[in-house]
């Protein structure tokens, strides 16, 4: 600290260390890899969790059990098996027995077993994301909402709605229809709805000329009735399911490398849209203006009205887009989809450094936020902690992280 | 009418600001029974003044003794257990609660646990009612017409002793009359005489030489926070006091044919500014086609059919003094005010009503009074700051910024205005110095595309090197044909400045002066007269 007051305050080049350090975000950088070295040394200290992956062989592969000396065998008794040899079009890949459990003949799979550290492994981290992506995505909006100045509490309701209608789409679609189809037409459908939602947000508080909080506080309820009543008039169920598998498996629960990653890639390249929107678009900075002083971007010219309502409508399509994903993981739409999303998107957006009072916020730092909050679900679930706690630590984590940001502030402003 | 001691005594009050010496080694008395004024320009000191014997303000040096007693300096309560009150427009008010809940508001009347309304709504009465019957103290007060609030004002300054006696000794009304209507003004002024019959001294801040004459017993002027004179009103004419305001002896308005050298009747100060400046390299033609045309412009409570013409390459002042409708006049211009009504051309094209971006379009640009306020983003880099209003002209079609134009446009910019900060991008307008901040400001407005610019108040509270820049900016500007309006609190800017100028008080346009008429005289003599009612006659 005494050598930054030091220095020259403008230095042109600062080494890149300080650069990154320099960040709003490298605060919620080094908390992130905080949590997650200390969830993988506890993971360390306690005993592995056993991991099963099926590795299904190639129809033209062959494969061989090979016994301690290297030596292939067509058969061979259980327990003298070191390992198999699978062989491909020339190429070999082998397996020690350390790692697979046994092969099954008739599936022609292999049966890997490993003991992983119960953080610190590829599919509990995927998990996070993905659990992660759901508000992430609408926290992308938020952000915008709260540089405004303004509040969105009808999210979690959005979202419950556009996942309700795009369900009652999806589950009329013949079985076998192609992903190019369905996942389309589930996008389009449950963005429409989220779009008309914010759309309705924005033009109402803008419009009418009441603060955005009562405005989205009344669509929060009305949504939340919709969501329910529909479903139960048309259909007589709390849930909705039934879609093409082209949809769910086929697309949006797509497994790679034995985890499903469409979710984080969309999340991420959500993120990466916002922080384009935000940064580098006149438009993203009119939001910017807006939020540091309304009356001086209305003498600049700036049309205050037409961005604010934009803005609360792209949140709404991005519930859309959330809830859309939300079909394709789960296969099913139920009633209380997102409830309470709207605290967790507020808490992310918040925790990520966005200010309340607007003028600043960024789509990175309520990406991160998200993963926070996530990481903190995740280690009390590995403590196995009752998952009661979780709203306990939540509310703390917010708290704790708003006063962290705003000392940093006061004390940044102190200095200027 | 007064007693021969006084009993609030300001000697060699000194108070800065910053680096603006608001009073100077003011002494005044004051005398039980007397309603007296204090008078001055704009920044004269008078409110300050007010404010520093109400404890408001801490003055630095000096002391003010009331009946003999010495006064804490800054202490509003120790002033307000001496007995002296103040009533101005900033002491807030709640005027979501009633009137009672307002006058008892230091001492809310309890029953056991709960509020005692029937209590403070006696208490109420009994100080309203003093001065206005009608006013039900039961009603929030924000339903009250402006004058009643004034009056509810100075009702809770007049609380009793138990014996019936006033327990305030002094009472301070600072610009009371200036959100009132005429007749509103006119029972306030019965109420002043009627309270300093009573025996309390009534220290009355204005600058509307009527009210001074009819309700005052002695004015005291002060000029530049120095003391001029204290006069007694029987006994002192309005060209005098005009005059003490102003510093010099000067011919009165009805003598202005006689002003054959027109140089000598400026002050001496806004010569020296003339010449630092340089003066217009041609003399602004006054037939030719006007750029800017405003027409029977009136807006709600603000404006009262204003009508004016600028010409290409023109700088026209407008006077007045605090209040006066000068910065909602260009509120309305921009379009800012939405209620107003009228037309405003600019090169014949109809403006008004049609929203800030047609306005913009059409060449007019505006620096706003109040630059933290309505000027500057303080999350925002110089850049943006500085191309907020044309960013999207510098954009692709989708809306993607063009940073090298934009870095190459603000570059050229801060160097034309001379703008210094660290960085274009990183910087912030809050670590900025105030002149370098209304530079900005400038440099965002003065640009090729702007044909007509509205400058309201360009030299607030900056330091003298940069005024002087910016007076040049000013005159530059119009050399190379810029049609400017200007308004001004500082009459030496005013009068450097300006080729014309139109006196603006109460909302309506009071006058014009030629640049043969423009003196500092003529100018107060036409912002402080009455109201006109034109459509009444």
């Amino acid at each position: 600290m005494t050598k930054a007051k030091n220095a020259p305050p403008k230095n042109p080049n600062p080494p890149l260390l300080k650069r990154l350090l320099a960040h709003q975000e490298s605060g919620l950088v080094l908390v992130i890899i905080l949590i997650m070295a200390l969830l993988s040394l506890y993971g360390v200290l306690t005993p592995p969790i056993k991991q099963k992956t099926l590795i299904k062989l190639h129809e033209n592969a062959t494969i061989v059990r090979l016994d301690t000396q290297g030596n292939e065998h067509e058969f061979l008794a259980a327990n003298k098996i070191a390992g198999y040899r699978v062989t491909l079009d020339g190429q070999t890949t082998e397996y020690s027995s350390n790692t697979i459990e046994r092969y099954d003949s008739a599936d022609r799979t292999l049966i890997q077993v490993r003991s992983v550290n119960r953080f610190f492994n590829k599919s509990n981290l995927v998990l996070i994301a993905t659990n992660a992506s759901f508000f992430a995505i609408i926290a992308v909006g938020m952000t915008g909402v709260i540089i405004l100045a303004g509040i969105d509490l009808s999210v979690g309701s959005i979202y419950g709605l556009c996942a309700i209608v795009g369900a009652m789409v999806l589950t009329n679609l013949p079985p076998e229809t192609g992903w190019y189809i369905a996942v389309p037409l589930a996008l389009l459908t449950c963005m429409t709805v989220g779009t008309i939602c914010g759309f309705a947000n924005g033009a109402m508080s803008e419009g009418l000329s009441v603060h955005p909080f009562v405005i989205t506080l009344g669509m929060m309820a009305i949504l939340r009735g919709l969501t329910v009543v529909i479903p139960q008039g048309l259909f007589g169920t709390q849930s909705i399911g039934g879609f093409p598998t082209s949809f769910t498996t086929g697309f949006f629960k797509a497994e790679f490398y034995g985890v499903y990653p469409v979710l984080v890639i969309i999340m991420i390249l959500t993120a990466i849209a916002g922080w384009f929107v935000l940064s580098k678009t006149v438009f993203g900075r009119r939001v910017f203006a807006i939020g540091g002083n309304e009356t001086a971007a209305k003498y600049a010219g700036i049309p205050v009205k037409k961005v604010k309502i934009l803005v609360y409508t792209i949140t709404g399509a991005l519930c859309g887009l959330s809830a859309c994903i939300y079909l394709g993981y789960y296969g099913a739409a139920e009633t209380n989809a997102g409830n309470a999303y709207e605290l967790q998107v507020i808490a992310a957006t918040v925790i990520g450094g966005a200010s309340l009072m607007g003028g600043r916020g960024t789509v990175i730092g309520a990406v991160l936020g998200a993963i926070i909050i996530q990481l903190i679900n995740n280690t009390l679930i590995i403590f196995s902690v009752d998952t009661s706690y979780n709203q306990i630590v939540m509310g703390a984590a917010i708290i704790i992280a708003v006063v962290i940001d705003q000392t940093k502030q006061r004390i940044q402003a102190r200095r200027a | 009418m007064s007693d021969p001691t006084p009993n609030l005594i300001a000697t060699n009050i000194s108070k800065r600001f910053g680096i603006t010496q608001a009073l100077d080694d003011v002494t005044v008395s004051f005398y039980p029974g007397e309603v007296h004024a204090l008078m001055g320009e704009n920044g004269a000191g008078k409110s300050t003044l007010g404010k520093i014997l109400a404890g408001l303000h801490a003055q630095n040096t000096g002391t003010v003794v009331i009946n003999g007693r010495k006064l804490i300096p800054g202490s509003l309560d120790d002033a307000f257990h001496a007995g002296i009150r103040i009533v101005h427009q900033e002491l807030a008010q709640c005027p979501n609660l009633s009137v009672a809940e307002n006058l008892c508001l230091h001492d809310i009347p309890t029953k056991g646990m709960t509020v005692d309304f029937a209590e403070m709504k006696r208490r109420a009465a009994a100080l309203v009612h003093q001065l206005d019957p009608d006013i039900d103290v039961s009603k929030p007060l924000g339903y009250l017409s402006p004058g009643r609030r004034q009056i509810c004002q100075i009702a809770a300054s007049l609380d009793k002793n138990p014996d019936g006696s006033m327990i305030a000794k002094v009472i301070v009304l600072d610009e009371p009359t200036s959100s009132l209507s005429i007749s509103e003004a006119s029972i306030l002024m019965d109420i002043t005489r009627d309270l300093a019959s009573q025996g309390l001294t009534i220290i009355y801040v204005s600058h509307r030489m009527s009210e001074i004459f009819t309700c005052c017993d002695r004015v005291t002027i002060l000029r530049d926070g120095k003391f001029v004179a204290t006069n007694i009103v029987s006994k002192i004419d309005e060209p005098t006091l005009v005059e003490q305001m102003i510093g010099r002896r000067i011919e009165a308005l009805k003598n202005k044919s006689d002003n054959t050298n027109q140089s000598s009747s400026q002050s001496i100060e806004t010569q020296a500014l003339k010449t630092q400046i340089g003066t217009a390299d041609h003399p602004v033609d006054l037939s030719a086609e006007p750029i800017l045309k405003v027409r029977n412009i009136s807006s709600p409570g603000k404006l009262d059919d204003c009508n004016l013409d600028l010409h290409p390459g023109e700088v026209l002042g407008i006077g007045g003094l605090v209040g006066a409708g000068r910065s909602e006049l260009f509120d309305a211009i921009f379009n800012i005010d939405t209620r107003a009504k009228g037309s405003v051309t600019i090169d014949n094209t109809q403006i008004l009503g049609k929203g800030i971006r047609t306005a913009m379009a059409a060449g007019l640009g505006y620096v706003p009074e109040d630059r933290r306020i309505q000027g500057l983003f303080f999350n925002l880099g110089i850049d943006e700051n500085i191309l907020a209003p044309v960013m999207h002209t510098m954009a692709n079609p989708l809306g993607i910024r063009d940073r090298a134009t934009e870095l190459d446009a603000v570059a050229k910019r801060i160097n034309r205005f001379q703008i210094k900060t660290a960085s274009l991008s990183q910087t912030t307008p809050g670590e900025l110095s105030g002149g370098n901040q209304q530079k900005l400001l400038i440099a965002r407005w003065m640009t090729e595309n702007t044909k007509v610019l509205l400058l309201d108040e360009p030299t607030r509270g900056i330091d003298v090197g940069t005024k002087s820049e910016i007076y040049k900016l000013i005159r530059h500007a119009a050399d190379d044909g810029l049609a400017i309006l200007l308004v001004s609190s500082e009459m030496p800017e005013l009068l450097a400045l300006s080729d014309r100028i139109l006196v603006m008080g109460d909302g309506q346009i009071k006058g014009q002066l030629t640049e043969d008429q423009m003196t500092q005289t003529n100018i107060l003599t036409l912002a402080t007269q009455e109201k006109t009612f034109a459509q009444a006659t």
